[in-house]
């Protein structure tokens, strides 16, 4: 197996050998021994068929859950060592989740969607309206605050989610599939929003089971059966690209 | 998360589903109007019985008996054991003015008018044999004439008038003639020389008229056969004799009279002062109030029930939004939170509704007998906090469910 492996100072998230497994009948195995260290800034994108462990993968770095064996750390905090309360408050502020299906809150407005995760993670109550303004026009809906998600169509509600994963300045910005249920033009505006985030030095893990869609990223992390299969780094202009770390394990 | 943006985000749930929060109040409301009418009207006929007794400055003193057994305290039975002897040897007592003797007289029909008045409304009228002290007692409130004097006279309370009326044709008035047919075939022709308010005569449509007329005699113990009455009231020369008259009869009565021989052994003599009468009226009022309110209480209960079911259901439909709230980083203390401030508030509003409603109802329903309202500020209260309880109790284990909602299960659902 592998030898521990001392994260970079830049490492803002990493799996250490993350096993995870269920028990259906017989155990089964959706994370099989992962490392993976993202470095900030880093764009990655996971790719795999389904049941290669992709959603385990990301919730597990999502700090949704936890593996039975190995590590997660989260800016610099061992998940597995956490009490309940103190991973929901690192989910709040470490983490922005945007899902294929949005999940935003179907009676607040985009303002208050946006500004969600400061009513559990931040007391403060005022300069919400400002910060929910300013994320939503640089995602390009300065003009919908006050919108419930019902008034706005698939693209603008990815946007407010976007805007919503970026709101308490994460560490790590996670996507599920954010481009899953979108048409391929809508889709093709949230890849750009990303590659503009990307460019404004946001670490970004995106899962896919597109390869149009992974090739936005920097690299592809292969996932078979529960463990790394392969990295694959893509021919990006940028000139300070960075790179995921694994340990091979095979 | 702060307390205010709970009730925020609660109340945007509330008022997302208004017909299902309003019925889902609407237990709580009914429960609590419940028990705040029952208390209004109880206060009120309390108000109104005791208003015009003056319990300081009272002599009477009143001689009944009761069975042991029955609610509230005992009930007054009208048994003829208070012989003539007896009415003399209390007359003796020290410190008493006046002994009347009370009785009822079984009347078959009464006329006044050329009409015969019979029990209308399922009220029955009833006739008492008194003498004219019994007037001067503080429970007995002349509104218009005198009290009888001679042979041929009597004195009806305002429920006869009304009686009387219901009937139709001539009103019943000051120097009208009343004939009774009693049941042992005498007729009595009676002049109204007086009228007592609708509170004196027991709730009933009653007409006083003298002892004279009054005739049933029992065998004392001695073998001698006397008039016996059922009921006995005495007057003390002065206020501050009332207690020292009242133990001296009771000591009289319960050991030496022919009534203590007379009476069966589930029968007890009761001597009371009007203090007396008006602490068991209203004990009895009360514990008649906690038991209608015991009732109410039951729907507040049922209410409740409510609450927690539509919380449940509540819970269930909004499970994809506590997956999103826990995976923006909400912990399972502000999930509670948030259920247990939603449930707060429906039972908070349903106490305040319901103190409304009760309140409107029971002032409406006042109007009907004529009693004062008297707003029962302590019941007010008990409801808010039991609204605000219910609320809460009804919440805990809904708001228990969506903190225990695993984010990934709640994430993955469409």
């Amino acid at each position: 197996m592998s030898q521990t492996q001392s994260l970079s100072t830049d490492t803002v998230v990493a799996t250490r050998n993350a096993r995870r497994t269920y028990y259906l009948g017989e155990p089964v195995h959706a994370l099989d021994g992962v490392s993976l260290s993202l470095p900030a800034g880093s764009f990655t994108a996971v790719m795999g068929p389904s049941g290669s462990g992709k959603s385990t993968l990301m919730n597990l770095l999502g700090c949704l859950d936890t593996p039975d064996e190995g590590e997660v750390e989260i800016g610099g905090q061992r998940v597995t060592e956490l009490s309940d309360s103190k991973r929901a408050h690192l989910r709040g502020t470490e983490i922005g989740f945007i899902f294929q299906t949005f999940n935003l809150m179907p009676r607040l407005t985009a303002a208050e969607n946006v500004t969600l995760p400061m009513v559990f993670n931040n007391d403060v109550e005022t300069g919400r309206r400002e910060r929910a303004e300013q994320l939503l026009t640089r995602v390009g809906l300065g003009d919908r605050l006050d919108h419930v998600p019902s008034e706005l169509s698939g693209g603008q509600r990815q946007r407010v989610a976007t805007a919503r994963a970026l709101v308490n300045e994460p560490s790590l910005v996670l996507a599920d599939e954010p481009t899953g249920n979108l048409d391929t033009d809508t889709g093709a505006e949230i890849l750009r929003l990303f590659e503009e985030l990307h460019a404004e030095g946001r670490t970004i893990l995106m899962v896919t089971h597109e390869r149009q869609v992974a090739e936005h990223a920097e690299q592809i992390v292969h996932l078979v059966d529960g463990e790394i299969a392969e990295v694959e780094q893509l021919d990006t202009d940028a000139s300070n690209k960075r790179t995921v770390t694994t340990d091979e394990t095979h | 998360m702060r307390l205010t943006e709970s009730i925020r985000i609660s109340w945007r749930a509330i008022t997302g589903h208004k017909l299902r929060s309003t019925l889902t109040t609407l237990g709580i409301i009914v429960g609590i109007a419940a028990v705040i009418t029952f208390m209004v009207l109880g206060g009120g006929l309390e108000q109104d019985v005791l208003s015009d007794i003056n319990t300081e400055e009272d002599t009477g003193i009143q001689v009944v008996t009761q069975a042991d057994t029955g609610f509230g305290g005992g009930q007054t039975q009208s048994v003829p054991i208070y012989t003539q002897s007896d009415v003399a040897a209390v007359s003796n007592v020290s410190g008493v003015e006046s002994v009347t003797p009370s009785a009822s007289l079984s009347a078959v029909q009464l006329t006044h008018g050329g009409e015969t008045i019979t029990g209308g409304s399922g009220s029955v009228y009833g006739v008492t044999a008194s003498t004219p002290d019994r007037f001067e007692s503080e429970l007995y409130n002349l509104t218009a004439g005198e009290p009888f004097g001679a042979q041929n006279e009597a004195v009806v309370n305002e429920r006869m008038v009304d009686l009387r009326n219901e009937v139709g044709g001539e009103n019943l008035t000051l120097g009208d003639e009343l004939t009774i047919q009693l049941q042992d075939g005498r007729q009595l022709n009676l002049t109204v020389t007086g009228i007592v308010d609708q509170n004196t005569g027991g709730g009933q449509p009653r007409v006083f008229a003298p002892l004279e007329y009054y005739d049933t005699s029992v065998e004392t113990p001695s073998g001698d056969e006397e008039r016996a009455y059922p009921a006995l009231f005495v007057r003390a020369e002065n206020v501050d004799q009332v207690e020292t008259v009242k133990a001296a009869l009771n000591d009289y009565l319960q050991n030496e009279s022919a009534a203590a021989e007379l009476k069966t052994d589930d029968q007890t003599i009761a001597v009371q002062t009007v203090e007396d009468a008006v602490d068991q009226f209203t004990a009895f009022l009360d514990q008649l109030q906690l038991f209608i309110g015991g009732v109410a209480g039951l729907s507040l209960f049922v209410g409740s029930i409510g609450i927690a079911n539509i919380m449940i259901v509540s819970v269930t439909e909004r499970t994809r939004e506590i997956g999103i709230m826990k995976a923006v980083g909400a912990k399972k203390r502000e999930v509670v939170q948030l259920f247990l401030v939603e449930s707060l508030i429906l039972g908070i509003i349903g106490a305040f509704f319901g103190v409304l409603l009760g309140l409107g109802v029971g002032y409406l329903a006042l109007t009907v007998p004529g009693w004062p309202m008297v707003v029962p500020y302590s019941w007010i209260g008990i409801a808010v906090v039991v609204g605000v309880l219910v609320g809460v109790l009804a919440g805990l284990y809904p708001a228990w469910r969506g903190a225990r909602v695993d984010p990934i299960e709640a994430l993955r659902r469409e």
